[in-house]
């Protein structure tokens, strides 16, 4: 178990430190880290960066990373512009960072992959999920279960449920918003599903009630609907969709997991979400979801924080195995990794293409803003739609 | 019939909230000749008026009465800190000066409570519907078409009927004049503010009530929106706007509705572009104002 091991690397790192020669002890790990303090991406940014720090914090009191390399952190704000977001990652490269966490959505970390891969630096999205973002090159790393493994999963627990006739509402404003509904169709096709209508919004749309007019008047009448729509678009989404006196199921992606849309009652009673996690009690998250919490005073209550510590964990596990923080020593281990200990889940990168596997969890809201554990599953690789 | 009669509810009530906003702006532009770009945050402090007092377990009306007072302090407020001391600046000035006071706000709203959206849980009562013949109708649209149809009569007679009313009609028509007639210039405009204020409460209640959420960023799109309504219906006119909002919050709805999907991603270009056309047939808006400083 993590806490434990975590111990005894302290302890051990604590009774070996003097031991070690200054020079070894010296040695320190640049990483740089992009993370949004205003803009779209701070509700992402902020909590991804905050379990991150957490971590790498223990880690550096534990003799630092493979028990040698003290990470010394470069972190800069991107206001969530994606100008803004290519200048701070050519800086960040200029000032000799070895490794980079880009922002939290694939779009960003696409925009800093064109300055990172040609100079050949790991870099890796706080929790970007369009499985897009990694073909930019090899150098570039997913962390957070992919939109089509989520995709997969989902649409076979929908198929499982008895739904048939699905409606999908997308935007092509953002490759997660677009590209999840996408791939829940293709694999809810495969399963002998049916898509009976979809729907195209804008991030920010002011009104969904148009929307809503559509999906009443769509025949067959669908029984299931679809979005991966984040917020303030899905809050509004389901308040016009219930205030039009629509009862039909709703699921959508990751992004619904969050105490704003838990927070908004009789309305997503019942919606199904899936999520990278769910800190049950005595598991690893549910104990360093108290940890945390202890530690800071903050309770993490999203995915985000525990996310953010888990990519301490992948850089830590490919450094050690690196054996070096050379670049591309590094970038090769981490491809390598397979069934990697983290704290939400486990991940592996071998034979993916550096988008990891990890389990994925469907969650389910209740009116009263508690959210009940439905079922953990794992993508089936021959259904895994291609981005 | 039943699909373009539903659809036209849809239009009048994103309308109704376009056409206040956009009538707060004009009432503004009209008397100290600002555009105010600060609109969309006093809009969203209403919002947050609102979700204070559902945290606090307030009645809805209570809730209610909370958000519109608090857009309209920060409306008031707003005029006494920043905009008193640019009294008559160039328009550019105060144009920058909005800018200024918008994206301050912003941050304050992100730091200081949360760059997330809160969520505004309303009674369950309020999400319902009803039938009409073969249209279900929302029980949050009407309420918001019925308010915004009440509001916009009370500010008729309001302009129409009482002294401060008048002053401002006259003052819209003739700042100085007014001044040289011995009405209290700092009056009239903190008037001017609280009226925009009122009008954005309103709309923020409405807006949070259907989309369920508040968030740093909320007021800034309906208030592009209803920039474009005020152009649309003639700078400093104010029926001109309210026209103006209701004819953006159609066009809008529509488009979504009757387009093809294939057209979806154009859906913003084509709104403005219909703005465009509009406003080559009649340079100065659909109605214009009697009297306004084209720059």
């Amino acid at each position: 178990m993590r806490p434990v091991l975590t111990s005894l690397a302290l302890m051990a790192g604590t009774a070996f430190t003097p031991l070690a020669t200054p020079a070894a002890a010296q040695d320190t790990y640049k990483i740089g880290v992009m993370s949004a303090q205003s803009g779209y991406l701070t509700p992402y940014d902020q909590p991804s960066y905050a379990g991150f720090k957490y971590c790498i914090d223990k880690m550096n009191a534990a003799g630092g990373l493979a028990g040698q390399y003290q990470v010394e952190l470069d972190v800069r704000d991107t206001r969530s512009d994606m100008a803004e977001t290519v200048k701070v990652a050519q800086e960040m490269v200029d000032n000799g960072a070895q490794f980079i966490v880009s922002s939290a959505d694939a779009d960003p970390t696409i925009a800093a992959g064109q300055i990172t891969q040609p100079e050949g630096i790991p870099t890796m999205t706080f929790a970007g999920t369009a499985p897009v973002l990694t073909q930019v090159g090899d150098y570039i790393f997913g962390s957070y279960p992919a939109d089509n493994q989520q995709a997969t999963v989902l649409a076979d627990f929908a198929t499982e449920q008895g739904f048939e006739k699905v409606y999908i509402v997308k935007s092509p404003d953002s490759a997660y918003t677009m590209g999840g509904p996408e791939y829940f169709a293709t694999v809810f096709q495969a399963n002998g599903g049916e898509v009976v209508g979809e729907s195209l919004y804008s991030l920010n749309q002011p009104d969904f009630s148009a929307i809503v007019t559509n999906i009443k008047a769509t025949e067959p009448a669908p029984d299931l609907i679809v979005t991966w729509a984040w917020e303030p678009d899905f809050p509004a989404f389901i308040k016009a969709l219930r205030g039009a006196g629509l009862t039909t199921q709703v699921m959508g992606g990751d992004v619904l997991d969050t105490p704003t849309v838990r927070g908004l009652g009789d309305v997503v009673d019942g919606t199904y979400h899936t999520s990278g996690g769910f800190p049950e009690e005595g598991s690893a998250y549910g104990d360093w979801v108290k940890e945390y919490t202890e530690a800071t005073g903050a309770e993490p209550d999203n995915n985000y924080y525990v996310n953010g510590c888990d990519i301490a964990h992948m850089i830590e596990d490919a450094v050690e195995a690196a054996g070096s923080t050379d670049p591309a020593a590094v970038r090769d281990a981490l491809a390598a990794i397979e069934d990697g200990e983290g704290i939400m889940s486990n991940f592996t990168f071998a034979g993916t293409d550096r988008m990891p596997l990890r389990p994925v969890v469907i969650a389910k809201i209740n009116a009263d803003g508690s959210k009940d554990f439905v079922m953990r599953g794992t993508a089936d690789p021959e259904k895994l739609p291609a981005p | 019939m039943d699909y373009v009669i539903q659809q036209t509810v849809n239009a009048l009530s994103l309308g109704g909230i376009y056409a206040m906003l956009a009538l707060g702006l004009a009432i503004v532009f009209s008397i100290v000749r600002l555009i105010n770009f600060a609109h969309g945050e006093i809009m969203t402090v209403g919002g947050y008026g609102v979700f204070a007092a559902t945290v606090f377990g307030l009645p809805i009306p209570l809730a209610v009465a909370s958000g519109v007072f608090a857009a309209v302090f920060a409306a008031v407020a707003m005029e006494r800190v920043a905009f008193r001391a640019m009294r008559g600046a160039s328009v550019v000035s105060l144009l920058i000066t909005s800018f200024a006071i918008s994206e301050i706000l912003k941050v304050l709203f992100q730091n200081g409570i949360s760059a997330r959206p809160k969520p505004i849980q309303l009674p369950a009562a309020l999400s319902g519907s009803y039938e009409v013949g073969a249209i279900t109708v929302g029980v949050i649209p009407t309420i918001s078409i019925v308010t915004t149809l009440l509001a916009l009569l009370g500010l008729t007679l309001f302009l129409r009927r009482t002294e401060t009313g008048m002053a401002m009609r006259a003052a819209a028509e003739d700042f100085e004049m007014l001044r040289l007639l011995g009405v209290r210039a700092d009056r009239v405009v903190a008037a001017a503010f609280a009226l925009s204020g009122l009008l954005a409460g309103i709309a923020a209640v409405m807006w949070t009530a259907q989309r369920g959420s508040v968030d740093p960023l909320m007021g800034f799109f309906p208030v592009l929106k209803a920039f474009i309504a005020t152009v649309l219906g003639g700078l400093g006119s104010l029926s001109g706007a309210i026209l103006g909002g209701f004819f953006v919050g159609a066009v809008e709805v529509f488009s979504q509705a009757f387009l093809p999907d294939s057209l979806s991603p154009y859906r913003d270009a084509i709104v403005l572009s219909t703005v465009i056309a509009v406003l080559l047939v009649r340079p100065d808006g659909l109605v214009p104002a009697v009297k306004v400083d084209r720059s």
